[in-house]
């Protein structure tokens, strides 16, 4: 046998195509009981050597919609009440008049019924007949579709009659046709008396049977089914990475809520009531919710003391009213920071470093470098001697264990770090310095009214642009739409070369 | 973050260094670079130093940081002999003004560019929207002193800013730009804010619209400025900022005297301000080890003048100084932020993750080999997602206010919308598909809102059916507990009644696994079977961290 050994799906359709005639492709489905999809998929493999002739032909087919015509209806029910009824009562059963009045028009022309008079009034007889019977023989024939050129020449007017009526449907219909060519008859021939086995069974080994058998060669070459494996979201994956690389700097992760006060998200972090940071279009608030357990009395009103007036520390503080109305609405947080400055204020007199990341919210239409929900990993680190030197040195060993070659600090402003530092990284990539994000050192209007006295080191890091760099991405959105052909077909490795080492 | 546009020609004349000096600098006086071109570049400042707006305001700290000019730059005022009286009946509506006279000013088309612009960014940052603060800058010639400051009529006219004709002030209100977007802050005044002169020139309705007699052009060269506000030191610091731009732009400062009965104010101060340094809190901070005269040098650079060991003399337009650690930045500065060494302080303790993360991680990771693809959804989705395409009432969704997209609009209670819509966004993707999400759903409790982790699974292809949702839901409670878990029969919304469970687990129900409804798959717009489960893992972590913590102790 030469050329690629034929499959057991190809021998079937072969096959039944060994009459050498043209065959419709309903008919190969029925002949070898293969499902649609395995027969088109296999005639390729077979046109594509040549063994079979594939053409498209378009035939015209008449199907029943489904309608009984009036004058069948007529006749049954005159069948039900024994032959005869009271006009009257049969015109009753009608929907419309009209209707009724096609139908007995019809039955009486070809026949089938005639009236005579009752005493109780008019009557409808059944006259006895082949012509009804025929009728519905051929209308139940017509239940499925049927070409018209196997129509017997008695019924082509028939049918041509009930298409005009609208009780038969008349379509064109493409039609596969396939036939085996010599050289296809031929391998199937060929095929015919070689012993061979399809698989390997069970008792095949417990008998030893399976010595001397032959097995039938496969296409080897053929695609397989394809499987996914199971996989973790790139989001995840980076998150992963993050929090090692956290750990291994002796920080402790912290969880909390995504739904924080107002309080812990801004104003313990020494954000002015009035600052545009904390408008609707910024900051998503819960609709009709506050926290109303947050009273004016402990720390609360040392930060409401400082917002005022700078409370204790020497500050000059915002010099306003502070509300604690305000305080005590709920907002998806802004920022990680809100989760540790509850730490820093939980840490009693410990020198320790403490990370959060997870999601974070904010009030943005999306786009390319906007998301309304995206993710921060954000730290602090307490401790008596610390400095903005340790600020930095900090953040260089961070972004070295996350693949950035090169850190740098800009100053910038935020209300609660003095002094406050822009967090820049190198992209050899984009061949430019990015954003990474904000740092800073506490501001005592910030720990004071905690019972922090300590210098505390704080930075709020975006994660999503690492990512995207990693991935060759530049559209943000792309993270979080869930297409599965990224997320089960996204090469692990691709990228490598992209890492912004 | 404002921006503000710098043209290379006018910035290296006015720091007097090249371009290349000048360029390298800007952001280590914190100016973010957002873009450049040949002959410009637009820079972000930072709101709370307003005083960055202009090139004028640049140039001066370029100039300390570069040690072209150190110290403080000094300004002086003398009287313009303007008075202002001031309307007792403005004190529910916007009770202050704080004034200024700038004579001699000889501005190109550029600089009335920037001092608009500078203008509209002190109206959105330190105005707060012109809710707090407004400015209105008048050709002086054009008006007659004294001034009053007074509330009128509603049917009072003036002509606006750009108009033809007198207008009734609350038609202005109704039918004008600003009108629309700044009225709301005059809502329920009986009487509006306007400035007019001896002659009954009404020239400007604060914080609304300026007249349009005293337009201020490239020609102007004498200018009254008013400030109007609701907080007194806001409006005085804004008009200090925008008076010590015009005299870098070359103009005399004249200080007007502001009648509220008989309480006075003359404005504007622009005398330095002083405040104290903290030496050591100063190298505590940045971790230099930094001389005394050192640090005088850094803060000269930064444009501040120590006096003596502890205090030091601010420029008044440094409204940003609030502490004595705010000088610890000045130093940073004026020493180079590009200068200090970094120090990685080796850390006392080792660290730990979180419990309940590391559970999470375990959960997905589960998930993963047993074949799932994770998907991370939103959390904040839209009814019709949420509710609408399970045919439930939304009843009990928790909403944020003024969502910017309607899509985003409604925080999730379940995680199978979330999942649906990943099957909705991929019917065109291969099947078998078969996914998952581990994350937070929010739920309505009185007057709080539980969050609570929660694990979702959905398998959609053509054979899909109850029992392979159950075989994953089994697998999860035997590999992690070596446990069966019970299913009940039961209902829940999205799942097909009679195809459904409740999960029972250790004496507790935790979901539903089951198929879904044909009406919420045709929803989706998903044209096979859905199958699968959503599991409350609070339970669970709690088990499992309650354990954890009995181990520790």
């Amino acid at each position: 046998m030469t050329g690629t050994p034929l499959h057991p799906i190809e021998v079937k359709i072969l096959y039944s195509l060994k009459d050498e005639e043209w065959k419709d492709f309903d008919s190969v489905v029925r002949a070898t009981k293969l499902n649609p999809d395995q027969i088109r998929r296999a005639l390729e493999w077979l046109a594509s050597k040549s063994y079979v002739q594939v053409r498209q032909d378009v035939v015209t087919e008449v199907q029943s919609r489904g309608r009984m015509p009036p004058e069948l209806l007529l006749v049954s029910k005159l069948r039900e009440k024994g032959g005869k009824a009271l006009l009257d009562e049969i015109r009753k059963e009608f929907g419309s008049s009209d209707e009724f009045s096609a139908a007995l028009g019809r039955a009486k022309n070809s026949s089938w019924v005639r009236t005579s008079n009752d005493l109780s009034g008019p009557l409808l007889v059944l006259v006895e007949g082949e012509g009804p019977q025929k009728f519905e023989d051929l209308i139940s024939m017509l239940e499925a579709p049927l070409r018209q050129d196997s129509l017997s020449q008695d019924v082509v007017h028939l049918v041509e009659e009930m298409v005009k009526r609208g009780i038969v449907s008349r379509r064109e219909q493409k039609v596969t046709k396939v036939r085996a060519t010599e050289s296809g008859l031929r391998a199937l021939s060929s095929l015919s008396g070689a012993e061979y086995d399809e698989r390997l069974t069970s008792e095949m080994l417990s008998t030893g049977s399976w010595r001397g058998k032959q097995f039938r060669p496969i296409n080897v070459e053929a695609t397989a089914p394809r499987l996914y494996p199971g996989r973790r979201h790139p989001v995840r994956e980076f998150i992963g990475e993050v929090r090692e690389a956290y750990i291994s700097m002796g920080f402790t992760e912290v969880l909390g809520s995504n739904i924080q006060s107002a309080f812990w998200n801004f104003d313990a972090l020494f954000t002015p009531q009035d600052h545009p940071g904390r408008d609707l279009q910024d900051t998503f608030y819960l609709k009709g919710l506050s926290d109303r357990s947050l009273k004016r009395t402990g720390l609360v009103a040392n930060v409401a003391s400082v917002h005022e007036d700078g409370w204790k520390t020497g500050s000059k503080g915002w010099r306003y009213n502070w509300d604690i109305q305000e305080a005590r609405r709920l907002v998806l947080r802004t920022h990680n920071t809100s989760l540790t400055i509850q730490a820093l204020s939980n840490s009693g007199k410990q020198e320790t470093r403490v990370f959060a990341v997870g999601r974070v919210y904010r009030n943005e239409n999306l786009d390319y470098k906007h998301l309304a929900e995206f993710h921060q990993m954000d730290g602090i680190m307490i401790g008596e001697n610390l400095n903005v030197r340790n600020l930095m040195g900090f953040l260089n060993e961070f972004y070295k264990k996350l693949g950035m070659s090169s850190v740098k600090l800009w100053p910038s402003y935020f209300p609660y770090t003095e002094p406050s530092l822009q967090v820049m990284g190198y992209s050899n990539l984009a061949k430019d310095w990015i954003e990474l994000g904000g740092s800073g050192v506490f501001r005592p209007e910030v720990t004071w009214p905690l019972g922090v006295r300590k210098p505390v080191l704080a930075w709020g890091l975006g994660i999503e642009r690492l990512i995207l760099l990693r991935l060759g991405l530049d559209d943000l959105r792309t993270l979080y739409e869930s297409d599965l052909g990224w997320l089960r077909r996204r090469p692990e490795f691709a990228s490598s070369e992209t890492l912004l080492r | 973050m404002p921006v503000v546009k710098l043209y290379f020609d006018r910035l290296t004349r006015l720091v007097g260094a090249d371009r290349k000096r000048v360029l390298a600098r800007l952001p280590y006086i914190g100016l973010d670079i957002e873009s450049r071109e040949s002959d410009s570049v637009r820079v972000e400042y930072s709101p709370n130093r307003p005083d960055l707006a202009t090139d004028y305001g640049i140039a001066k700290a370029l100039r300390g940081i570069l040690g072209i000019q150190l110290g403080l730059p000094r300004y002086s005022t003398s009287s313009s002999g303007v008075q202002v009286r001031v309307d007792r009946k403005l004190a529910r509506v916007r009770p202050y003004v704080a004034c200024a006279v700038a004579r001699g000013l000889k501005m190109d088309k550029e600089d009335v560019r920037q001092l608009i612009s500078m203008q509209e960014d002190l109206h959105n940052g330190l105005g707060r929207k012109r809710r707090k603060v407004a400015i209105g800058l008048h050709n002086l010639d054009v008006i007659r002193p004294p001034i009053s400051y007074e509330s009128a009529a509603p049917t009072l006219k003036l002509t606006p800013l750009g108009g033809s004709q007198k207008i009734e002030l609350a038609q202005i209100l109704a039918e004008s730009q600003t009108g629309r977007t700044y009225g709301h802050i005059l809502a329920g005044a009986s009487g509006y804010p306007i400035l007019k002169d001896s002659k009954g020139l009404i020239f400007s309705f604060p914080p609304i619209i300026n007249g349009n007699e005293t337009k201020v052009s490239v020609t102007t060269r004498n200018l009254f400025i008013d400030v109007t506000s609701t907080d007194e030191e806001a409006g005085e610091d804004t008009l200090a900022i925008v008076c010590t731009t015009l005299a870098d732009m070359g103009a005399r400062i004249g200080f007007v005297l502001v009648k509220y009965g008989d309480r006075r104010r003359v404005t504007p101060d622009l005398r330095p301000r002083k405040f104290s340094l903290d030496r050591d809190l100063v190298r505590k901070v940045t971790g230099l080890a930094i001389n005394s005269s050192e640090i005088d040098v850094c803060l000269r650079r930064s444009r501040i003048e120590p006096l003596g060991r502890v205090s030091v003399l601010a420029p008044r337009y440094r409204i940003d100084l609030l502490h004595p650690v705010d000088l610890a930045e000045e130093v940073a500065l004026g020493y180079g932020i590009d200068r200090i060494e970094p120090a990685y302080p080796p850390s006392p303790t080792p660290g730990s993750f979180n419990s309940v993360s590391q559970l999470i991680e375990k959960f997905v990771e589960l998930m993963t080999s047993s074949g799932l693809t994770e998907s991370m959804g939103y959390e904040l989705l839209d009814e019709l997602t949420l509710y609408q395409h399970f045919g439930r009432p939304s009843n009990g969704k928790i909403e944020v206010e003024n969502p910017r997209s309607i899509e985003h609009a409604v925080l999730r209670d379940s995680v199978l919308p979330s999942l649906m819509g990943v099957l909705s966004r991929n019917v065109k993707e291969e099947y078998p598909q078969r996914v998952f999400e581990v994350g937070r759903v929010y739920n309505r409790e009185e007057e709080y809102v539980r969050e609570s982790w929660h694990l979702g699974v959905l398998i959609a292809h053509a054979q899909a059916g109850y029992s392979e949702a159950k075989s994953y839901l089994d697998a999860f409670f035997r590999t992690l507990y070596g446990k069966e878990l019970r299913t009940h029969g039961s209902s829940r919304w999205g799942f097909l009644e009679g195809r459904c469970a409740s999960i029972e687990f250790s004496g507790g129900t935790l979901g539903h696994v089951g198929e879904i409804t044909p009406g919420s798959i045709a929803a989706f717009g998903v044209n096979l079977p859905v199958v699968g489960f959503e599991l409350d893992l609070t339970s669970l972590l709690e088990r499992e961290t309650r354990a954890e913590e009995g181990t520790t102790k």
